[in-house]
C-alpha cells in the first residue's frame, strides 16, 4: 500500500453564492503524478488555491502526509485561528495555515497566469524561493555572518537553474524571458523550497507543441530526480495522458470522474463536458 | 567567471571601485572644505540637512521602493526619534530652564549622544512594531492613510499637556547637543577642527550602508519579491507579515535617527514642525531620486534640499537685470518653481533620476547586467 | 444633555462641511481608484478665491458663482492636467502626483497671500446670528450652523438622483463597477472622470464656504486638516459609497466636537474635577477611529468587499 501524501475530503469553496468547488474528494500517493482536468471555471485553480491556503475553504478537510492542513470546525462553524506550523497541537480544531507555512511543509506551486517576480533576475527567482529554508536571522544576514549559507544557497539556486537549462541566463530579468522559459523558472523556483508535494497549474499553457513533448519528459525527469509526487491541472490533454498515473475529471466544482487516463478517455460523462454534450 | 560572481566570491567590478572612490572623494571634499571655509556657509546647511534627509529618504525608499509599503508615517517617525534623543541628551543642568513649566521635567539623568541616537531609533521601532500590527494587513491606499493618521496621533500625543514633564507639552524641547558640539575646541575656546558636517555625513552613511547590507541579503530579496508579487512571495515560504513588519520596524528605526538628526540640525524639536507636508516632501525626494534605488534617493536629497534652501533662493527677492526688474519675483516664488518641477518629474520623468539604477550600474558596460547582483 | 448640546449642533455643522468635501473624495475613490490628496487643496483654493473675489468689489451673489465657477475648473484642469496623463501607470504614481499638486497648489496660494491669515468675507445670513431653544437650553449660534446640515441633505439627494437616474450618472456607475469594460461599451471615459471631479470641486467650494464662515480666516494649510479628516470620514463609511461618506463625515464632525469640549462636559457634570487637555486629541481621534476602522472592517461601513484573482 502506497501512502497519502495529499487527501481531499469533501472540500467545499464557496464564493457568495457561486460554488466554485462542490464536495470534492480525492488522494494523491507518494510518488505519482495525478493530474486534475475539466473545462475552463470548472474549479480547478479553487481547489489549488484551497491545498496552498490562499483560500480558506468553506467546509472540508486537506491532510498533508496525513495532517490535517485546512479543517472546518465539528460544530461547522468556520472561525478564523491562527494554527501555527504544527497541527498536530491544534487537531480538532479550525485549521487555518497561511501559503507560507503550507509552502515551508513541503508543498510548492506554480501558477497558471505566471507569476514570476518581475523586477528580479532569473537567479534571484530561484534564490528568493530558498529564503524559507533560512537559518540566519536579520541581523545576521545583514551584516554577512551567515556567508557559508548564502554561499551554499547559490550553488544550490545554479545547480536547479541547470536543472530546467535556464543557467545561460542567470542575468537576465525574469520577465524578459520567453513564455516556456518563464514557465521552467516557475518550475525552478517552486523546486527551490524544497518541496516533496507540486503543484503545476497549466505548465504547457502558452507552449508550442515541441515544447510541451519536452515538458512531459522534464515533468517525469524532475520528479525521479527531487523524488516529488506532483499534482497538475493541464488543458494539454496528449501531456495529462501520457505523464499522469491518475487523472481525476471536474466540472462545475464537482467530481464527474477519475482514474487512469484509459479510463478517463473512454468515459462518457467526461466526454459530455467537454463536448457540451446532452444535459439531462 | 560569470558563475563564479554568482556564487558568491566578492568579485569587485569598476563600477563598484569607481563608487567606492567617489564616496571617500566627497567625505574628503566634505572635510576639507569645513575646514578652509567659513561655517556659515550656505554649503554646510545644506550638506548637514542633505544627510538627513538622505537617511530619512533611504529609510522611506526601503518600504515604498523595495517592500512595496506605501507608507506615509514616516514624519510620526522622525517625531519619535527627534523627541527621544532631545528628552535623553538635553544636560541636567539645561533641564530646569528647558522644562520651566513643568518642574524642569521628570527625567533624573542625560545619556551620551550615541546611545541616544540608537534608542531614537529604538522607540520609534518600537512603535512601528505596535502601529504595524494592526496597520500592516491593510492594502495599499488605505495603509496609506493609516500610517498617516498614525503620524498625526503621534503629534496630538507628543502635545499633551499631560505628558508635559516628558515632553515638554506643546513647548519646545531645545539645547541638546547639536552638530555644532562635535567641533573640537581648544583650551581657548576656538574651534580647531570642524567636524559639524562631517559627523552626520558618518551617521547617514553608516545607516544606509547597513540599509544597502539589507537589501542584498536574503531577507532583502524576500522584501523585493514581497513587492513584485504578494502573492508569489507567499506561495514561495515568503511569511508575509513578517517581512513587512521587520521591513517597517527597520524603516522606522533609521527614520528615528533621522528625525534625531534632523533635531541636531535644527538645535530644536516641536511635535507641531512633524506634520504630513513633511513626509510628502521625503516622498517626492524619493521620487525624483528614483523609486527602488538607494543612491538616487541619496542624490535627490542634496538636490532638493539645496533648491529648496538655498540655490532658489533668488526667485525670493527682487532680481534686476538691468534695468529690468524681473517680474513675478518676491517671498514665495521658490516655492512655486520648485513644485512646478516637482509636478514635471513626477508627471514626464517618472523614473527619477536613477530609476531603479545604482550608482555603481552607470560606470558599467552593461547596464543591464544584474545590478544589485554585482553589489553583493 | 444641556451641556453637550452646543458641541453637538457645531459636530453636525462641521459634519456636514465634512461631507460635502468626503463625497468629492469618495466619488473620485470610486472611479480612479486614487486618493486624490489635492481635493482638500481644492477646499482651501476655494476659500481664498472667495476672499479675493469680494475683496474686489464684486457683490457678494456675483462672488459666491464665481468662486464655485473656478474652483470647479481648477479641479477639472487638476484631473487633465495631473491624473489624465497616468492613466495607466501604477496607482502609487498617480497618488505621488496628486501629492505633488496638493504641494503645488500649497505654494502658489502661499505665493499670493504672501503667508498671511486671510480675513474671510462675511456672507450675509449665513453669518447672522441666531438664538436657538432646544430642550430648553438656550444658545447663540451663527445661522450657517444651523443650515448646513439641510444643506448638505439637500445636495446629496440632489446627487444620489443625478448619479440614479442620469444617463451620466449610470455611466458613473458602470465606471466604478469596471473600468476597462465600461471603456469597451463605449462609455466616454474621460468626461465621465471630469464630470466626477466637477462634482467634486463643486462641493468641495461650497463646503469651504459653509466651512470658513465659522473660521476667522484662511491660510494655505487650511485645507490639509479638513481634507484628511473628510478622507477618513470617506474610508469610514466605506469608501466608494456616497451615503457612507455623508453618515461617516456626521459621525466625525460630531465626535471632534464632543471631545473638543468634553473636558469642560465632564467638569460640568461632575465627573472630573480638573482640565485633562483632551482637545489636543479632538484631530487624532478621527485617525485613530480610522485605524481602528480599518481594521475592525477595512471596507469601512457600507463598502464593497473585492477580492483578488490568483
Amino acid at each position: 500500500m502506497s501512502e497519502n501524501v495529499l487527501k481531499i475530503e469533501n472540500l467545499t469553496m464557496q464564493f457568495g453564492g457561486v460554488v466554485a468547488v462542490n464536495d470534492l474528494s480525492m488522494e494523491i500517493n507518494k510518488g505519482e503524478i495525478v493530474a486534475l482536468i475539466g473545462p475552463n471555471g470548472a474549479g480547478k485553480t479553487t481547489a489549488f488555491n484551497c491545498v496552498t491556503a490562499v483560500y480558506e475553504p468553506t467546509n472540508g478537510q486537506i491532510l498533508f502526509n496525513g495532517k490535517p492542513i485546512a479543517q472546518n470546525h465539528p460544530n461547522g462553524k468556520m472561525k478564523k485561528l491562527y494554527a501555527g506550523s504544527d497541527p498536530e497541537k491544534y487537531a480538532g480544531k479550525v485549521l487555518r495555515h497561511t501559503p507560507d507555512q503550507i509552502t515551508k511543509l513541503g508543498i510548492a506551486r506554480t501558477f497558471q497566469n505566471i507569476r514570476l517576480f518581475g523586477g528580479m533576475t532569473v537567479f534571484e527567482n530561484v534564490l528568493t524561493a530558498m529564503h524559507l529554508r533560512r537559518t540566519s536571522n536579520v541581523f545576521t544576514a545583514t551584516l554577512r555572518l551567515n556567508a557559508k549559507e548564502e554561499k551554499k544557497m547559490r550553488e544550490e539556486a545554479l545547480r536547479l537553474l541547470q536543472v530546467v537549462g535556464l543557467d545561460d541566463l542567470c542575468d537576465e530579468t525574469a520577465t524578459s524571458l520567453p513564455y516556456g522559459k518563464q514557465r521552467l523558472l516557475e518550475i525552478a523556483r517552486a523546486l527551490a523550497t524544497n518541496p516533496t508535494l507540486l503543484l503545476l497549474d497549466e505548465p504547457a499553457a502558452g507552449m508550442n507543441p515541441q515544447e510541451t513533448d519536452e515538458l512531459s519528459v522534464f515533468i517525469r525527469r524532475i520528479k525521479e530526480q527531487f523524488d516529488l509526487t506532483i499534482f497538475i491541472i493541464e488543458h494539454h490533454m496528449n501531456l495529462v495522458m501520457e505523464i499522469s498515473d491518475r487523472i481525476y475529471v471536474i466540472d462545475f466544482g464537482k467530481m464527474i470522474a477519475s482514474g487512469t487516463p484509459a479510463e478517463i478517455q473512454n468515459n462518457p460523462a467526461v466526454i459530455a463536458a467537454y463536448l457540451g454534450g446532452d444535459e439531462e | 567567471m560569470k558563475k563564479q560572481a554568482m556564487l558568491g566570491k566578492k568579485k569587485l567590478d569598476a563600477g563598484m571601485v569607481i563608487t567606492g572612490l567617489i564616496i571617500l572623494a566627497v567625505y574628503a571634499a566634505v572635510f576639507i572644505l569645513e575646514q578652509i571655509m567659513p561655517s556659515t556657509s550656505m554649503l554646510f546647511t545644506v550638506l548637514k540637512k542633505g544627510a538627513t534627509y538622505a537617511l530619512v529618504a533611504v529609510s522611506m525608499n526601503l518600504l515604498n521602493g523595495f517592500t512595496g509599503i506605501f507608507s506615509l508615517g514616516q514624519a510620526g517617525f522622525m517625531l519619535i526619534g527627534a523627541y527621544t534623543f532631545a528628552i535623553f541628551t538635553i544636560p541636567m543642568e539645561s533641564r530646569a530652564a528647558v522644562y520651566q513649566y513643568y518642574n524642569g521635567g521628570i527625567l533624573g539623568f542625560s545619556l551620551p549622544v550615541i546611545p541616544a541616537l540608537i534608542l531614537a531609533g529604538l522607540a520609534a521601532a518600537f512603535f512601528a512594531f505596535l502601529i504595524g500590527l494592526p496597520v500592516l494587513r491593510l492594502k495599499s491606499d488605505y495603509l496609506a492613510i493609516a500610517t498617516l493618521g498614525f503620524a498625526e496621533i503621534m503629534r496630538a500625543i507628543f502635545q499633551w499637556d499631560k505628558l508635559g514633564p516628558l515632553t515638554n507639552g506643546s513647548n519646545m524641547l531645545h539645547t541638546f547637543p547639536n552638530f555644532n558640539s562635535f567641533n573640537i575646541k581648544n583650551a581657548a575656546g576656538e574651534t580647531t577642527v570642524y567636524l559639524s558636517t562631517l559627523i552626520p555625513f558618518l551617521i547617514a552613511g553608516v545607516c544606509i550602508a547597513l540599509i544597502v547590507l539589507l537589501i542584498n541579503s536574503s531577507y532583502g530579496r524576500a522584501l523585493r519579491a514581497i513587492k513584485d508579487d504578494e502573492i508569489a512571495a507567499e506561495a514561495m515560504g515568503v511569511n508575509l507579515f513578517h517581512h513587512k513588519q521587520l521591513s517597517f520596524c527597520i524603516s522606522s528605526f533609521f527614520a528615528g535617527i533621522g528625525g534625531a538628526m534632523l533635531a541636531m540640525y535644527a538645535c530644536t524639536v516641536q511635535a507641531k514642525s512633524f506634520t504630513t507636508a513633511m513626509t510628502y516632501e521625503i516622498l517626492l525626494i524619493v521620487v525624483i531620486g528614483g523609486i527602488g534605488s538607494i543612491s538616487g534617493s541619496c542624490i535627490s536629497s542634496f538636490l532638493f534640499v539645496a533648491c529648496s534652501e538655498w540655490w532658489l533662493r533668488f526667485l525670493d527677492e527682487k532680481q534686476v537685470i538691468g534695468t529690468f526688474e524681473v517680474p513675478l519675483l518676491r517671498n514665495g516664488f521658490r516655492l512655486v518653481v520648485f513644485s512646478i518641477i516637482i509636478m514635471i518629474v513626477v508627471l514626464f520623468f517618472r523614473q527619477g533620476i536613477m530609476g531603479t539604477k545604482e550608482l555603481p550600474d552607470l560606470f558599467r558596460r552593461r547596464p543591464k547586467t544584474a545590478s544589485q547582483e554585482a553589489i553583493k | 444633555m444641556k451641556n453637550v448640546l452646543p458641541y453637538l449642533l457645531s459636530g453636525i455643522s462641521v459634519g456636514g462641511q465634512y461631507a460635502l468635501i468626503a463625497i468629492g473624495y469618495t466619488m473620485v475613490y470610486g472611479i480612479l481608484r486614487l486618493i486624490n490628496f489635492a481635493h482638500g487643496d481644492v477646499f482651501m483654493v476655494a476659500g481664498i478665491l472667495m476672499v479675493y473675489i469680494s475683496a474686489s468689489g464684486m457683490p457678494i451673489w456675483l462672488a459666491i458663482p464665481l468662486t464655485l465657477l473656478i474652483s470647479v475648473l481648477i479641479g477639472f484642469t487638476i484631473e487633465r492636467v495631473a491624473y489624465k496623463p497616468l492613466r495607466t501607470a501604477p496607482r502609487m504614481s498617480v497618488m505621488i502626483s496628486a501629492i505633488g499638486v496638493s504641494y503645488l497648489l500649497q505654494n502658489l496660494v502661499l505665493y499670493v497671500t504672501g503667508g498671511l491669515n486671510k480675513v474671510y468675507p462675511t456672507i450675509p445670513f449665513i453669518s447672522d446670528s441666531v438664538t436657538l431653544t432646544i430642550f430648553g437650553a438656550t444658545m447663540t449660534t451663527k445661522m450657517v450652523t444651523v443650515i448646513t446640515p439641510f444643506l448638505t441633505i439637500i445636495l446629496v439627494v440632489a446627487l444620489v438622483w443625478l448619479i440614479n437616474h442620469t444617463k451620466i450618472g449610470m455611466a458613473m456607475r458602470a465606471v466604478s463597477k469596471d473600468f476597462e469594460t465600461s471603456q469597451l461599451m463605449g462609455i466616454k471615459i474621460n468626461s465621465v472622470i471630469s464630470t466626477t471631479f466637477i462634482i467634486g470641486s463643486f462641493l468641495a467650494a461650497v463646503g469651504s464656504m459653509l466651512y470658513f464662515t465659522n473660521y476667522p480666516s484662511v491660510i494655505q494649510t487650511s485645507g490639509s486638516m479638513p481634507g484628511l479628516k473628510a478622507f477618513v470620514a470617506a474610508v469610514f463609511g466605506g469608501i466608494g459609497s456616497i451615503p457612507g461618506a455623508v453618515i461617516g463625515a456626521f459621525i466625525i464632525g460630531i465626535c471632534e466636537n464632543i471631545i473638543k469640549g468634553l473636558d469642560l462636559i465632564l467638569i460640568k457634570s461632575g465627573l472630573t474635577k480638573k482640565m485633562m487637555g483632551l482637545t489636543t486629541f479632538s484631530d487624532a481621534f478621527t485617525f485613530a477611529l480610522l485605524i481602528v476602522i480599518l481594521v475592525v472592517k477595512p471596507t469601512g461601513l457600507f463598502g464593497e468587499k473585492m477580492t483578488d484573482k490568483v
